[in-house]
Order: C-alpha cells, then sequence, then structure tokens
C-alpha cells in the first residue's frame, strides 16, 4: 500500500497545479489506494477440492480531478482520472481529461464545501490488516475450513448418519465462502475544503455458507469486523453448526404466514429495496418506492432506521421511521433544493426539510470493493442501523407466534416490477424453522419456498424488533447494516421446486 | 512525458511475455504451472438526463493478473491481481515479477495448510486434493477486434451530442414521460494471455453499448422501463443500428423512443393480477434471453454445480454429486434445445477463453436430453472432460469463473404468429425486465416489460407489472412449440464470484411456448 503521507502529498501538489489554470472556478483532487485481499473458500466432501479456492489480492491505486470550468459564459463540470501515476504527469492527464470531458450540466452547483460538522474518527484503522501477509491471507482463510470440518466432525447427528458403510464425507459436506480485508488509503483536497482530508480504513468479513447436501441443509456464519485479530474462523463453525441443525428439513405450503426474518434477510431486504429507495437520487427520479412520502408514516411506529458514518459522534443518524431523512450527496442535494418539482417528488418543500437533505453519503464506492479513485461520487449507505422501540429478545418474538416461519437467509431478492411499485421477491435458501406455540419447530428445507410480497406491506406490518442486532456485509454490498430480528404479521409464501423431490 | 498508455502497448508486452512468465517461474522451484493476463482498455462513456448533459468521461484502464499452481507434496493455487497505471510502465517488469512472487507465496502457503488438513481431518481430509488442470493445446495467436467507427478515434463531444439528443427527444416525446436517462459506452479491450505451457494469445474486442431509461407517471398508474442495446462493434451501433441474421438492434433514438412510448403505454394500461394456476404463456425472443441466461446459462456452468458459488451466486439443480447427475436424462420437451456458443455475434463473442482454451459450442439440452456444462481447465479435471474455453473474468485483475458465453434456446420450426393463433385462452409474454431465480435455478420468476391477454388467438388487453413464475423442469417439459425467430440480445450486467464481478453477456432463443403461473403486482 502507498503511504499516507505521499497520497496526501499528491494531492496538496495536484491541487496547488489546478489551481493555477486560468479557466478553473473549481477543482478537487482524489488520490486512493485500494486493496481488496481475499481467501475464497470451497471445500465439498464428496468432489475434489482445494480447500482455500483462491487465495488473492486485487489492488488499485490512482487519482481523480472533478474541476469546474468557466468557458463560454458557461460552467462546465468535468472529471478525470489517471490509474497508477501519482506524478505531476499523473495530475496533468487527469486535469486534462477532465478538461477534455466536461459538461453543461444545468443541474450542477457546486463542488461539496465543508458541512460544518466536525470530523470524529481519526486513526482508527488496523495497521495489522493493512499490511496483511500472504501467508496470513492464507491462514484466515484456513481456520474457516478447519474449524467448520471439526464442527462437522464432532457432531452427533452427522455421525448417527455416517454410520455402516456411509462415511461422513459422503453426505456431501460443503463449506463455501470467503474471508475477506478490505484496505483503504486515500487523501482529499478540494478549493473549497481548508486543507488536505486523509483517511484510513479496514474492513475484515467472513461470510460462510456449509450444507449437509444429502440433506440439503444449509446454515451461515458469518462474522465482521475491523480488527484481524477479532476473526478467528468462528463462521465456519457457526456455518457448519447451523447446517446440521437445519437437517431433516420439511416443506412450508401456500399461505400467508406470521414471519419472523434474521438479521441476513433483513439485510438484505434494506441492501436491494430500502436503501436504494431512500437516496435522494431515486427520488429525484422518481423511482423511489416512498416518493412523495417524506415526513409520513412508512413504517410500523415501532422501527427507526439510520444511517450513521461516525459511529462515534450519532452524528449523521437519521430516524426515518416517519421519513424524516435521506440518503444524500452534494450534488443530489443542491439539484432537489433547486428543482421545481421537488414538493411533488419528496411530499414536502424542500427547504423546510433542510435537514432530511443533509449530504453525508458522498462516496465514491465501487460495489462491495472500497473507495475507488476512478469513480464518481455518488450516495452510498455506511452503517446502517435497524431498531425497534421496544427492548426485545427472539423468544419476545416468537413467543407472540403460535404457527409461523422463522426465515433466516433470503437469495436474489429484487423488486421484481421496479423500485417504485415495492413489489419484491426472493426464495428462502437457509437457517429457517416452522414456529409452532412460540418455539423453533423443524427447520425449512432450502429452496422450497419463495416470498412473494410487497415492502410497503411488511414495513407497516412489522410488530416487534429484537434488541440484539448483528453486523452484516451483502454480497457486493458497501455498507454495513447492523440488522436485528424483525416478527411481521404476514408475508405472503409459495411452495416450490416440488420435482427436485423425485430427482 | 512518456508516451500516453494505449492498447497498442500489448504490441510491445507481446513477445517478452511469455518469455518472462517461464523464466520467473523457472526460478520458484515448486511452480508447477503459471499464467499472466494483461489487459488495456480504452474506454468512452457519456451520458443524458431530461434533456441535458450529465457526464462524459475517458478512461484507459490496464490491468495484470497471475496465477500460480504450486506446491511441494500437494499442488495448491495463489492469485494476484493490480490495476496499473502509465506511472507503472517505467519498472513494469520488477512489478509484474513482484506480482508472481505474492501468487506463488499464496500457492506455497495454502498448499502446507491443505497438506496440514488432509493429514489432520482423516475422513473429511480426502478430498483436499491436488489442483490439477485438463490439457489443452497451448495456441498462439492475435484476434484483431472489428467496428467499422473506431471506439478510439470516436469523438466524445459526438458522443455527449448524440446521447443528449436522444434525451431530448424523450423529454418532449410526451408529457407523461416524467424522467430519463440516456448512456453509452464505446470501448476497446486488448488482452494478452501467456502461460508457462507456451501459450501466447493476443485478442482484442471492441464493444458498444445504449442504455435508456424513462419513468412514465400518468392518472392511471406508472412505470420505469429500462433495456439496453449493443454489440461488439464500434460507435456505428448507437448511431445506425445493427442489422445482422440474428441481432437486430434499433439506432439508440429509435431503440429509446420505443420504450419512451411503451412505458406511455404502460404506465396507462391495467395492472396485471396473479393467476393462481399454470395458464398458456408465449414468450417473445427477448424474455427468452434473460430466460435463457438464467434457467440455461447458469445452472450449466461448471463451477456452480461443483459447488464452488455456494455461498455467492449458487448451485445447480443439474449436479448433487459426481456420480448423481442430470447428464443424459430428459429435463425438458423434446422441442427443446439449448446451447452455449462463443462465436455467435454479440457481447458474448470470443475466440479463445481467460486461460487460453479455444471457446467451442456446448450443447446443453438436445432434443430435451442434458448433455453438459461450460467449463474451465480445473473444473473439466474434475469431471473428467475436455475443457470447452468457458472460463473468464471481468478484468485481467480479477480471478476468471465459469461464465457463460452466449447461451441460448435453439430455433425452433414453427411461426410465432401460428404459434400465438393456435392459443385459445392465455397470455403473450413480451420483453424481459427483472429476474429472481431459486439458488440451484430450480424456479423462477422473471418480469416481463409488457403481458398481453391472447384470447382465440388474438393478442388483446395490454397488462402492466407483472410476468411469469414457474419451477424450471416442469416449464421446460411442457414446451409444446419452439419458434423459428431466432435472435440475440444482450445482457448489460451479470454477477458472479466473489468480489462480484459484473460482466456483459450475450444471450437469445426464439419465441416459446409453455404453461406458467402469471405473477402480478403483489
Amino acid at each position: 500500500m502507498i503511504s499516507l503521507a505521499t497520497l496526501k502529498e499528491t494531492a496538496e501538489a495536484g491541487l496547488r497545479y489546478i489551481k493555477r489554470q486560468k479557466d478553473v472556478r473549481e477543482a478537487e483532487i482524489f488520490v486512493a489506494d485500494n486493496a481488496t485481499l481475499s481467501s475464497r473458500l470451497n471445500y465439498t466432501s464428496h468432489i475434489p477440492c482445494n480447500g482455500v479456492e483462491e487465495p488473492k489480492s486485487t489492488e488499485s491505486y490512482g487519482l481523480s480531478v472533478r474541476a469546474v470550468f468557466f468557458h463560454l459564459k458557461e460552467q462546465r463540470i468535468g472529471m478525470g482520472s489517471e490509474p497508477g501515476n501519482l506524478s505531476l504527469d499523473g495530475v496533468k492527464a487527469a486535469f486534462e481529461k477532465a478538461r477534455r470531458t466536461s459538461v453543461h450540466d444545468p443541474d450542477f452547483r457546486m463542488l461539496p464545501g465543508p458541512s460544518g460538522e466536525k470530523r470524529v474518527l481519526m486513526k482508527y484503522h488496523d495497521p495489522l490488516s493493512m499490511e496483511l501477509k500472504d501467508q496470513h491471507l492464507v491462514h484466515a482463510g484456513w481456520q474457516v475450513i478447519t474449524q467448520a470440518l471439526s464442527e462437522f466432525e464432532g457432531a452427533p447427528a452427522l455421525k448417527a448418519l455416517g454410520r455402516g458403510k456411509m462415511k461422513l464425507r459422503d453426505l456431501g459436506l460443503v463449506i463455501s465462502g470467503d474471508v475477506t480485508v478490505l484496505q483503504e488509503r486515500m487523501a482529499i483536497a478540494s478549493t473549497r475544503l481548508g486543507k488536505v482530508q486523509t483517511d484510513e480504513s479496514t474492513l475484515l468479513s467472513s461470510y460462510v455458507t456449509a450444507m449437509v447436501e444429502r440433506e440439503d441443509a444449509k446454515g451461515t456464519g458469518f462474522g465482521c469486523a475491523t480488527y484481524l485479530n477479532k476473526l478467528k474462523g468462528e463462521a465456519g463453525a457457526e456455518a457448519a453448526r447451523n447446517a446440521v441443525a437445519a437437517m431433516r428439513g420439511v416443506r412450508v405450503d401456500d399461505g400467508e404466514y406470521p414471519v419472523i426474518l434474521g438479521p441476513q434477510p433483513v439485510t438484505d431486504l434494506m441492501n436491494n429495496l430500502i436503501l436504494p429507495s431512500l437516496s435522494a437520487d431515486a427520488f429525484y427520479d422518481r423511482s423511489s418506492a416512498f416518493h412523495g412520502q417524506l415526513s409520513r408514516q412508512i413504517a410500523s411506529d415501532l422501527v427507526t432506521l439510520y444511517d450513521h458514518g461516525a459511529v462515534q459522534g450519532y452524528m449523521g443518524s437519521k430516524g426515518i421511521t416517519v421519513l424524516v431523512g435521506l440518503l444524500s450527496n452534494f450534488y443530489q442535494t443542491e439539484r432537489l433544493l433547486s428543482d421545481p418539482d421537488a414538493k411533488e417528488k419528496l411530499g414536502v418543500t424542500p427547504e423546510e426539510h433542510r435537514n432530511a437533505l443533509a449530504p453525508r453519503n458522498g462516496f465514491r464506492t465501487s460495489s462491495g470493493g472500497g473507495r475507488r479513485f476512478d469513480v464518481s461520487p455518488s450516495i452510498s449507505p455506511t452503517n446502517v442501523f435497524f431498531k425497534g422501540r421496544d427492548e426485545k429478545t427472539l423468544e419476545d418474538l416468537l413467543r407472540e407466534v403460535e404457527l409461523g416461519v422463522y426465515v433466516g437467509r433470503i437469495w436474489y431478492t429484487y423488486p421484481i416490477n421496479g423500485l417504485r411499485a415495492g413489489d419484491f421477491t426472493c426464495t428462502v435458501v437457509g437457517d429457517s424453522f416452522l414456529i409452532k406455540n412460540g418455539k423453533l419447530a423443524e427447520p425449512v428445507r432450502a429452496n422450497t419456498v419463495r416470498i412473494n410480497d410487497n415492502i410497503h406491506r411488511l414495513l407497516q406490518s412489522i410488530t416487534g424488533v429484537t434488541r440484539k442486532a448483528r453486523g452484516t456485509v451483502g454480497w457486493a454490498a458497501d455498507e454495513v447494516v447492523y440488522a436485528p430480528e424483525i416478527a411481521v404479521s404476514r408475508l405472503k409464501l409459495s411452495k416450490i421446486a416440488g420435482y427436485m423431490d423425485g430427482l | 512525458m512518456t508516451r500516453a498508455l494505449t492498447t497498442d502497448l500489448i504490441e510491445s508486452l507481446t513477445p517478452r511475455a511469455a518469455d518472462l512468465l517461464a523464466d520467473v517461474a523457472r526460478r520458484h522451484k515448486l511452480s508447477k504451472y503459471a499464467d499472466m493476463r494483461i489487459e488495456i482498455v480504452q474506454e468512452k462513456r457519456v451520458g443524458a438526463e431530461n434533456g441535458a448533459e450529465k457526464f462524459s468521461r475517458e478512461d484507459c484502464r490496464f490491468a495484470v493478473g497471475i496465477r500460480v499452481l504450486a506446491g511441494d507434496k500437494t499442488v495448491a493455487p495463489g492469485y494476484f491481481g493490480q490495476t496499473f497505471g502509465k506511472g507503472d510502465m517505467a519498472g513494469l517488469t520488477t512489478k509484474l515479477v513482484t506480482g508472481f512472487k505474492h501468487a506463488y507465496d499464496r500457492a506455497i502457503a495454502n498448499s502446507e495448510e491443505k497438506l496440514m488438513a488432509r493429514s489432520k481431518f482423516k475422513d473429511l481430509g480426502a478430498a483436499l486434493s491436488d489442483t490439477k488442470l485438463a490439457q489443452t493445446e497451448a495456441h498462439k495467436d492475435k484476434v484483431k477486434a472489428e467496428y467499422a467507427m473506431d471506439p478510439r478515434t470516436v469523438g466524445i463531444d459526438e458522443m455527449l451530442r448524440y446521447v443528449t439528443d436522444v434525451s431530448r427527444s424523450l423529454e418532449h416525446m410526451d408529457e407523461q414521460v416524467k424522467y430519463n436517462s440516456v448512456s453509452a459506452v464505446t470501448l476497446l479491450a486488448r488482452e494478452l494471455f501467456a502461460s508457462t505451457e507456451g501459450a501466447c494469445i493476443d485478442q482484442s474486442f471492441a464493444l458498444t453499448q445504449g442504455s435508456t431509461y424513462v419513468v412514465a407517471i400518468t392518472e392511471s398508474g406508472d412505470q420505469e422501463l429500462s433495456d439496453s442495446m449493443g454489440h461488439q462493434r464500434g460507435w456505428e451501433v448507437v448511431t445506425e443500428g445493427v442489422v445482422e441474421e440474428y441481432i437486430r438492434n434499433l439506432d439508440l433514438h429509435t431503440f429509446s423512443a420505443n420504450l419512451a412510448r411503451d412505458a406511455v403505454k404502460l404506465a396507462n394500461s391495467p395492472p396485471l393480477r396473479s393467476s393462481q394456476k399454470d395458464v398458456v404463456v408465449v414468450s417473445d425472443p427477448h424474455f427468452n434471453t434473460l430466460k435463457a441466461h438464467e434457467i440455461i446459462g447458469h445452472p450449466t456452468e461448471l463451477d456452480r454445480a461443483l459447488k464452488m458459488e455456494t455461498a455467492y451466486a449458487g448451485r445447480s439443480w443439474l449436479l448433487r454429486s459426481l456420480h448423481d447427475t442430470q447428464l443424459g436424462k430428459q429435463i425438458a420437451s423434446p422441442l427443446v434445445n439449448a446451447y452455449s456458443d462463443p462465436s455467435l455475434p454479440g457481447f458474448g463473442h470470443y475466440k479463445y477463453d481467460h486461460e487460453g482454451t479455444q471457446g467451442r459450442k456446448v450443447m446443453h439440452i438436445e432434443k430435451g436430453i442434458f448433455k453438459g456444462f461450460m467449463n474451465s481447465r480445473q473444473t473439466a479435471a474434475v469431471l473428467g472432460v475436455p475443457p470447452n474455453g468457458s472460463y473468464m473474468a471481468t478484468s485481467a485483475g480479477l480471478v476468471p469463473l465459469v461464465r457463460m458465453s452466449t447461451t441460448v434456446f435453439g430455433a425452433g420450426t414453427r411461426s410465432p404468429e401460428e404459434i400465438i393463433r393456435e392459443v385459445d385462452k392465455g397470455y403473450y409474454i413480451v420483453g424481459h425486465r427483472i429476474p429472481s431465480i431459486a439458488e440451484s435455478r430450480e424456479n423462477f420468476r422473471i418480469s416481463a416489460q409488457k403481458v398481453y391477454e391472447i384470447h382465440q388467438g388474438q393478442i388483446g388487453q395490454l397488462y402492466r407489472g407483472g410476468g411469469i413464475m414457474a419451477d424450471t423442469k416442469d416449464y421446460l417439459m411442457r414446451v409444446d412449440a419452439v419458434g423459428r425467430d431466432f435472435r440475440l440480445y444482450p445482457i448489460p450486467t451479470c454477477g458472479k464470484g466473489q468480489p462480484m464481478q459484473s460482466r456483459r453477456l450475450g444471450n437469445g432463443g426464439p419465441t416459446m411456448r409453455s404453461r406458467a403461473r402469471l405473477a402480478g403486482l403483489e
């Protein structure tokens, strides 16, 4: 990784150069080094495999320039980037691209300036994770595999199945997933910021799926941390334990059921439906499921949901049970404030709700790959907190259900008729159980149930939220959702894939 | 300043890449095999929104990926990927050697850990095996890109003007179109593949894509629609469209106008309601493009079938274990043929995959019988079959995956009009929108752009907000008519792997008739 000092010097020198150019009204230079190191896992007891399938890394570094030009009485904004070149030549190349590709965007007002909020997070990254050695990366993956195998080997339920001619390996034990370390270093300088801002962060996650495939039993384990020494392969053991617990699964009949959703389904719904619908750009283009509903009740009054990018200070919190705040960046806020249709789009006059449009989520993220130098700023959530009004436990939620379903993991959750319609569908793929008389009962067999419902109905029908939440990162997502378990009074379930029983 | 970074750099790297790789591999005594991919992409992107300019970008990406198989008592893989720039040119050889060293060190550490795990877990450790690659010919070849208007020389101003004009025309077309965005990308990619087996392939691709998104709002309803057009050709794809045997792309202007008109019509149409039971559904080639992608392409990718994507993109219902597969079994009506073929034109076209294997046509379903999977050299070795050249990455810096090339339903013999005319009561499903597929692809729900009622052989009422839902095998077994109107369309994004790789692919098919449940607005 390139040092923070080098990134900072590049940003300072670059801005000095750009400021000297005559036709430049404003400019911003973003310099970043970004790496994803990953041990991808693939263990299959019944198929030859590597265990750790891909110990790998991908790294990119470079800079980008955003510049505002004044040309023929017209303001133009351009962005150019240059990979792998932090010299002044690199700055010049990126700047010339920005000039050459500048556009007259009538919605653009100015580059982002200081918000007045004081920065609270400094030096919060894990130095060990930032300097991860190849051997440590590989070992992190094998820790997960060996913990999972130990769990499988010691599971009495599997031993019972693996007697006689049948060996444990014949049960089709699968361990899949990864241990991923995200390393980010960046510096940003702007004519509208007082001094160069720098940041470095690390995120470690382990996401593991285990299966006893002969039983169609699937379990998940995951861990998410900012320090390397917090991840010890426990996600593997958890996934294996959950897979064993999911054996002898049953099918669920078509119908509407009271459902308790676990942290992963809550996260999946957040990633694919709720957070995209809470972004200012979705209000601007009228694609939000919450179009025109700012300041209105969009969910059960038990729920508070907020994004908080600076956890120590809770300054970025925006509660949205009644929709009071959106995820926004500087550009989207500025253009909504000057949009003649803003009242129709938001449901309120934007000037009276300026705080709801505070631009706190402008990031250059890239599908789970962190902040990249060559990505245009867009809206990205950070830490998302889903909270309940009352401090419930899972047992409290279960107690209220006579016959229902606990859904622990869903799959391919999409707004099937477009975001604005709010309809969603997904399948239930593991970690799920029937609920009978207030208790978890038989596991639900993986891949036998599809959920078809609507996000408005779901949010309004939440009847309970657990106090305990779990930090969960979705596939290719940049945000961490601190997701609880939530009870929903009814959800539409359809049984699927009956033919699989006869194959 | 040094020379600009362009795709021409590949020309100068080609003669020394194979030698460099062979030399560095020789100096690492436990190295059994290595390959290196170098890619340079020159790309231009423009976008407009509601008739106004929105963005324009011009980038050149330079990425490298290295794979090493190494080990003493057992062989294991290690990988390295990096994005480079002009500033890296001076010390490129040193950087490539450093990258190789990382991949090698990871492979060695991986090999040692694998050995320990194998000895610790006697029964469960037996599956931990040497990494093997199926044999393939070491090709030396150069493949040129096809285009009329070179993506490298087309003016970015001209591109921006074009999409802004398109967007402006949508803005003025109908007041019920409340929002539109139009974008286009044109690029030239040049890839170098070299291996310690002696392969050295220099392959170039041109690609151009146009995309449109519209939101129409009326008194009676609203409708969002988005779609993309494109081909592996130059900027002419956007300005002139494409008329080929299997690809009929309109120019972006007409394409976008048609989409906006459809959105307005749909916003004024009644919502589709779900059916409780299966109904007769006739689906058009555009809808079947996504259906082929989801229920044929993905489950026939062998890495999924071998459980390597269990945590991410999912498995395949076509293989439970090496001894329990659907190979040779009837999984569809005898009218159904399906295959992947990288020689077909469009986004999925290539001559060699990203480990130098020549791409071949892979028959998946022949007269209803399941015939085979797309594979890589590693997955082919596990199954004991020849590699068929289906191992592709989104960027050279990322590890390739088994990827569909152009996966399609094969053409039938019937006229689409006749297929509709025979339906007494049913629905005509036109154009794909959004898919949601079960984890092993055993069930699917896909929404359509338009759903029409068919009554006594005639197309009638248009509905908005609907699609179909079915169990995959049941749907395929009930196909009772296949049209001769075979068409290919682009799929602009398909996500797979970790980190997720989003890749452009091609898919297609003819008109088909079967039975499924209607899935309407909830």
